[in-house]
């Protein structure tokens, strides 16, 4: 029960060129907590409204637990939504609210009293029952709407940026009540964010999505340590991964990553994939993340930098804490590393730059499309 | 900090003087019907005129139903028809109005603009240019002389249509999609949601429509030949046509005035207290 299937959706609006949604195919399973990010217009919400029944579905099939669902209205879907400036009916109290879908189902009056008093004591808004919306706080409105959902018991929970209202403290506790629901209803749950740290907190997959077309789908580890395109490797970390145009080249045997500055030898494991796509090898983009940078100062008493590493110098340091971010100018490119806390560097300080070349991607520079072990969906 | 709050600007105190000579101005005419109906025949001539009554009396009002018991219609049927028609007229409008409102401000469909301008468009008309018309209208349906001839040219108010497709379009679309997850029909949607949330907008067109019907002569004047179909407006308004000329007649009209504008006072105090009260507790921001 539970179980989602998209297969080839499409959703075009009158009077635009590009679908909204394009070519959405996708299995959702029993139980999983899938989420949908990306920038905002990506189509993530559309899809999500249509899974809901609130918008029509141009072109595809939409199944529920195997059920064609295209044309079932949205009542009839076994489906609960909340919404992201809650939807709280300003008329009825906290109570009515969580009860109405109930009632209008017709269940039985002492099975709705049960019901939502189990609901208010989960989520901690009993004493609120008999308030109007209009005097809750943000964080309590979103319980509401929370509770809304669970009292119905329904077999999908589809989330619509429910976070994105709350003030970061909040909004971190309530992510972390969210899972823990989840997990505890074992129920489906679509999730849509635009922020790349909650869906790396929260999904068992996440499904990155830009322009309406789907960019990976992947479990979160796999999404951040095998990103399929360009797009997917910088819009899943903060701070964002480094890119640097340069192309590969062969000599002996041995494959290296060559631009003006640097000339950087690839670790084998990468061999077997460049094979492949030798065409597109004359161009590549070089990913690194911040933690897969190191810097260290100079010796003074070499002349030649060692191998792997370049000169560079400090522009600015972003202390956040637990590290410190430390972009450097390589030419006209910044770059940014991560450094422990306590190394403090000058502004304008000369640095040694190198990556750690078993962590880096690589990214074909017209498709964007990852050279590496990630790519095999481009 | 607390005493630089307090402080009151030169500007405020400007403001607050210069309103309350306009409020106090615009009250003048309500003050002057209220005393006018209870003053003695006297004091109705006095010259100059004074505001304030200095000896009340009822004597204006036995006057008028004196009067109006004379006619061969009571001034009671009269005041029933009057009742009815306000009555029916308030709630068919606030139905109709409604329900097209909550169409045109929530849901596409063909022509939608056409309507909408057209609507606008009807705004524009003098009421005067519509008589004949109407007049054919109802004569064509055989309504003369029957309470729908009173409400079915008010029935069609594209004021308060036009007042509430602004309203219900501020409504935020996601409370109404929630409803519709939750297991409302578009009925339900209307009932439950639309109709409570439009509150404010409903009491603000009940206030205007009622003034409206209840001050108008024009269904009485052209589609009720039958003298019991009349309303009081129609009647206070043939008195005071018929007492202008006449010094004995001016104390009756003064009562009649009176009357006439009492439950226009009452409905307005009585809606617009509910229109600030959901403005506060609506929860719409």
């Amino acid at each position: 029960m539970g179980s989602i299937t998209f297969s080839h959706v499409y959703k075009h609006y009158k009077g635009e060129s590009r679908p909204a949604v394009n070519d959405f195919h996708l299995s959702i399973e029993e139980g999983e907590f899938l989420v949908l990010v990306g920038p905002s217009g990506c189509g993530k919400s559309t899809t999500l409204r249509m899974l809901a029944g609130l918008e029509d579905i141009t072109e595809g099939d939409l199944y529920i637990d195997e059920k064609f669902v295209n044309y079932v209205s949205p009542k009839d879907r076994d489906i609960a939504m909340v919404f992201q400036n809650y939807a709280l009916y300003p008329n009825l109290t906290v109570f009515e609210n969580i009860a109405l879908g109930l009632k209008l189902r017709k269940t039985a009056k002492h099975d709705i009293e049960l019901r939502v008093n189990r609901v208010a004591k989960i989520l901690e808004i009993s004493h609120l029952l008999e308030r109007k919306p209009s005097q809750l706080s943000g964080g309590q409105k979103q319980r509401v709407a929370l509770g809304r959902a669970i009292a119905r018991e329904p077999q999908v929970f589809l989330m619509d940026e429910p976070l994105s209202n709350l003030d970061a403290k909040l909004r971190a506790q309530t992510r972390a009540e969210i899972i823990k629901l989840q997990s505890d209803l074992k129920r489906t749950m679509v999730y849509v964010t635009h922020d790349q740290v909650e869906a790396m907190t929260m999904g068992t997959r996440i499904v990155v999505m830009k322009d309406g077309v789907i960019q990976q789908v992947a479990p979160p580890r796999q999404l951040y340590d095998e990103p399929a395109n360009l797009f997917v490797a910088g819009f899943i970390g903060s701070p964002q991964m480094n890119f640097l145009e340069g192309s590969l080249v062969r000599e002996d045997g041995r494959y290296y990553f060559l631009n003006k500055r640097m000339k950087l030898l690839v670790p084998e494991r990468h061999y077997e994939h460049f094979a492949v796509k030798t065409a597109s090898l004359r161009n590549c983009v070089l990913g690194v993340r911040p933690e897969h940078v190191w810097l260290k100062r100079e010796n003074e008493e070499k002349d030649e930098p060692e191998d792997g590493f370049v000169r560079c110098v400090v522009e600015m340091t972003e202390v956040t804490g637990a590290d410190s971010y430390v972009y450097v100018k390589l030419g006209e490119k910044t770059v940014i590393g991560r450094t422990e806390p306590e190394t403090m560097y000058e502004k304008e300080e000369k640095l040694l730059i190198g990556f750690n070349m078993n962590k880096v991607h690589f990214f074909d520079e017209q498709s964007g499309v990852s050279l590496a072990a990630g790519g095999e969906e481009g | 900090m607390i005493r630089r709050l307090r402080r009151v600007t030169p500007f405020q105190v400007i403001l607050v003087t210069v309103f309350t000579a306009l409020a106090a101005f615009m009250s003048l005419p309500i003050i002057f019907i209220l005393n006018h109906a209870f003053k003695p025949q006297n004091e109705l001539f006095l010259f100059p005129p004074r505001f304030l009554v200095q000896n009340p009396t009822l004597r204006n009002f036995e006057s008028l139903i004196l009067h109006a018991s004379n006619a061969t219609v009571p001034f009671t049927r009269y005041l029933f028809n009057s009742l009815i028609v306000a009555g029916l007229t308030l709630g068919t409008v606030i139905i109709v109005s409604t329900m097209a409102g909550y169409v045109l401000a929530k849901y596409q469909f063909h022509f939608k603009q056409l309507i909408l301008s057209l609507i606008t468009l009807s705004l524009m008309f003098a009421p005067e240019t519509v008589g004949i018309p109407r007049y054919l209208i109802i004569s064509g349906l055989g309504i003369n002389n029957t309470y729908f001839g009173h409400i079915l040219p008010a029935l069609a108010s594209p004021i308060a249509v036009f007042m509430l497709v602004g309203f219900i379009s501020q409504i935020p679309g996601e409370l109404l999609e929630a409803a519709k997850m939750d297991g409302a029909s578009h009925f339900g949607i209307f009932t439950k949601m639309v109709l409570p949330l439009s509150v404010p907008a409903i009491a603000t067109i009940s206030i205007f429509t009622f003034q409206g019907v209840w001050g108008d002569v024009e269904t009485s004047t052209l589609f009720m030949q039958e003298e019991t179909m009349r309303t009081l407006a129609f009647y206070v308004n043939s008195l005071l046509s018929g007492l202008q000329n006449s010094v004995s007649g001016q104390n009756v009209a003064a009562a009649a005035g009176l009357l006439m504008f009492l439950p226009n006072l009452i409905i307005f105090l009585l809606f617009q207290r509910r229109v600030l009260e959901t403005m506060v507790h609506s929860g719409i921001k």
